[in-house]
């Protein structure tokens, strides 16, 4: 089955335009509050205008704006599941889930597979204030499933559980998104959700998709300096192309053979993510190896999991944030020394266009 | 706060309680020790207009419900423009002196009055009759319904309705089985409210629909005309204390269904 979406959508002054598809898989809409994902979902279960384009869901048009279509969401066969309100409050399990389809023989059988399934069996009687913020979203799930559904929408279901049940419950997406098979659109803010649940993340910002890619690309490759802060890059710097390096702070870094960028490009921002520096015990004799600059501990703070160090350098080079993971951190011994050689492998450097002027420090 | 401070305001606090309290008790009061309130109340008059009252506060709170309720749906879910109406048609008639309701109601629906003279032609006559009454409740104490639901409506997140949607549901059957359900407190609460105050309706329908004994005589009317006349106090107190337990019983009977938060807690 699948999902493919590409449309324009106005909300008073804010202005939408998204291209989207989704085969049998998990995509994550990821973006900051106010960037367009409600809306996006919205849109597609038929509760939003759209003013633009063209909707496909499960191979059936329901919108084409051009050709006079829009559907309304009675008949789009989406399954829509948000946070808050999950199910209707006068409503016990069972008539919560089959509102409107007690008739049907086929909804009560899946109803019984879907009990097990998603661990709601003997919840039947209980009204909705009877039941934990996760069976909550369990039932809403399992509501929205019991119906002949051909995509799957999830506005941050799970943000309002704590941050334990919010590990389960995505465990449990990622298992039902298995048995499931189908186009899967799940929108987050938090960005360990989009990294540990997409399958490709669409990076969403003031109406816009700016990065649409696979998990990895997205994380790795950041296409734009927004993307990099959205997604967590902690270091991004201003530098210029130079023959087949880019120059940050006095440093040419090499840069991979597929990476380089077209000669004549001049200023660009560099990208790289704390976690992917490298920290090497200085050897006071020998010469620095490529990528490398010496730079001197100026701050250090312990995440139990990790340190995040700041490193501030001698000569040569920008000023960087490096992640350390507490294991390596203690091996290393970087508490008992301040002056380290920081690595930025040429792999891990993503070289983006730049911001605008007035964004270059 | 010191104890003197809060004794103090305790002590207010229960004066104020009081001040409600014991006009109360008082007709009670006087109804054990004066003989002509207990002569009064096994005469016939007392209860008839109180059976009027009741009926007609019932029909109109019925029609308010009937008629109130799309209409506050409607105004509830139509925006900035449909809030700014709504308080405008909600505010209005409650603000309006009943009187002045009352005259408002024959200019329209009078003998002479824009519709009611056309409709005199035709045969059909309404001030002065018992629907007359209805129709002066209808006016006064409507408006708290729609007051109640147009709120019931607005808390009642439309987010629901999106979900039973896109659960195909159609717009009737969501609005029948999920929106009407969530707001059903308000609609209680709005209701009790309407009939409490169609019950003590007086200046609109005295003006509008006269104090006939039997059609328009409700029960307001009678402790009036009790008032006026020879029974003077005795009746008075007679028809206003059965009105009270009337109120009262039907108020401690629906105070469960009104409860804040509704019977889904």
């Amino acid at each position: 089955m699948t999902l493919r979406a590409d449309f324009g959508s106005r909300v008073g002054d804010f202005g939408l335009e998204v291209g989207i598809e989704a085969a049998d898989e998990l995509v994550v809409l990821y973006g900051p509050s106010g960037s367009g994902k409600t809306v996006t979902l919205r849109a597609l279960a038929g509760l939003q205008r759209v003013d633009r384009g063209r909707i496909e869901i499960g191979g059936r048009v329901v919108v084409d704006v051009a050709a006079g279509v829009e559907r309304p969401p009675q008949e789009r066969r989406v399954g829509y599941v948000v946070q808050e309100p999950a199910l209707f409050p006068h409503l016990d399990v069972r008539a919560n889930v089959l509102v409107g389809v007690e008739r049907s023989p086929e909804a009560h059988a899946r109803y019984e597979r879907l009990r097990a399934m998603l661990h709601i069996g003997g919840l039947d009687g209980r009204r909705p204030h009877q039941l934990s913020g996760g069976q909550s979203q369990r039932v809403a799930l399992a509501r929205a499933l019991v119906r002949p559904t051909e995509a799957l929408l999830l506005d941050e279901p799970f943000s309002a559980l704590d941050e334990a049940l919010r590990e389960e419950m995505r465990g449990e997406l990622l298992r039902l998104r298995r048995e499931l098979r189908l186009p899967i659109l799940f929108v987050t803010h938090d960005l360990r959700e989009a990294h540990l649940l997409g399958d490709r993340i669409a990076v969403l910002d003031e109406g816009r998709v700016l990065q649409f890619d696979s998990r990895d690309e997205v994380f790795r490759r950041p296409r734009s300096r927004r993307v990099a802060e959205l997604t967590g890059v902690r270091n991004i710097l201003a530098g210029r192309v130079e023959g087949s390096r880019v120059v940050v702070r006095g440093l040419a870094l090499a840069l991979p053979a597929d990476r380089r960028p077209p000669p004549g490009t001049g200023r660009v921002d560099v990208g790289v993510r704390a976690e992917r520096c490298v920290l090497r015990r200085l050897d006071p004799d020998g010469a620095l190896p490529e990528n490398c600059f010496v730079a001197q501990v100026v701050e250090d703070l312990a995440f139990g999991n990790a340190h995040l160090l700041r490193l501030e350098p001698e000569a040569a080079g920008p000023s960087v944030l490096v992640e350390v993971a507490s294991r390596p951190y203690e091996v290393l011994g970087v508490a008992s020394a301040r002056r380290w050689v920081v690595e930025l492998p040429p792999a891990d450097i993503q070289v983006m266009p730049p911001a605008g002027p007035e964004a270059v420090p | 706060m010191s104890a003197l401070a809060s004794r103090s305001w305790l002590a207010a606090a229960a004066l104020f309680a009081l001040f409600f309290l014991l006009p109360v008790a008082g007709l009670g009061l006087r109804a054990l020790t004066d003989g002509d309130v207990a002569s009064e109340l096994r005469s016939g008059d007392s209860w008839r207009a109180l059976r009027l009252s009741l009926v007609t506060a019932t029909l109109a709170t019925a029609l308010a419900a009937l008629l109130g309720t799309p209409l506050a749906y409607a105004l509830a879910r139509s925006g900035r423009a449909g809030s700014r109406l709504a308080a405008a048609l909600i505010d209005l008639p409650i603000v309006l002196p009943p009187a002045a309701a009352g005259i408002a109601l024959l200019t329209v629906f009078g003998r002479r009055g824009y519709l009611g003279g056309p409709l005199e032609e035709l045969g059909v006559s309404l001030s002065f009759t018992t629907a007359a009454v209805v129709l002066a409740q209808l006016f006064v104490a409507g408006p708290y319904f729609v007051r109640s639901a147009y709120a019931g409506f607005r808390a009642a997140d439309p987010r629901f309705e999106g979900v039973a949607y896109t659960l195909g549901l159609s717009r009737w059957r969501t609005f029948r089985s999920v929106t009407l359900p969530l707001v059903r407190p308000a609609l209680a609460a709005g209701a009790v409210l309407c009939w409490a105050r169609a019950l003590g309706e007086l200046g609109a329908t005295l003006l509008f629909a006269g104090s006939l004994p039997g059609s328009t005589r409700t029960a307001p009317l009678a402790v009036l005309n009790a008032f006026e006349s020879a029974a003077g106090l005795a009746g008075a107190v007679s028809i206003s204390l059965l009105l009270v337990a009337v109120a009262l019983a039907v108020m401690v009977a629906l105070s469960r269904v009104t409860a804040p938060g509704g019977p889904y807690r």
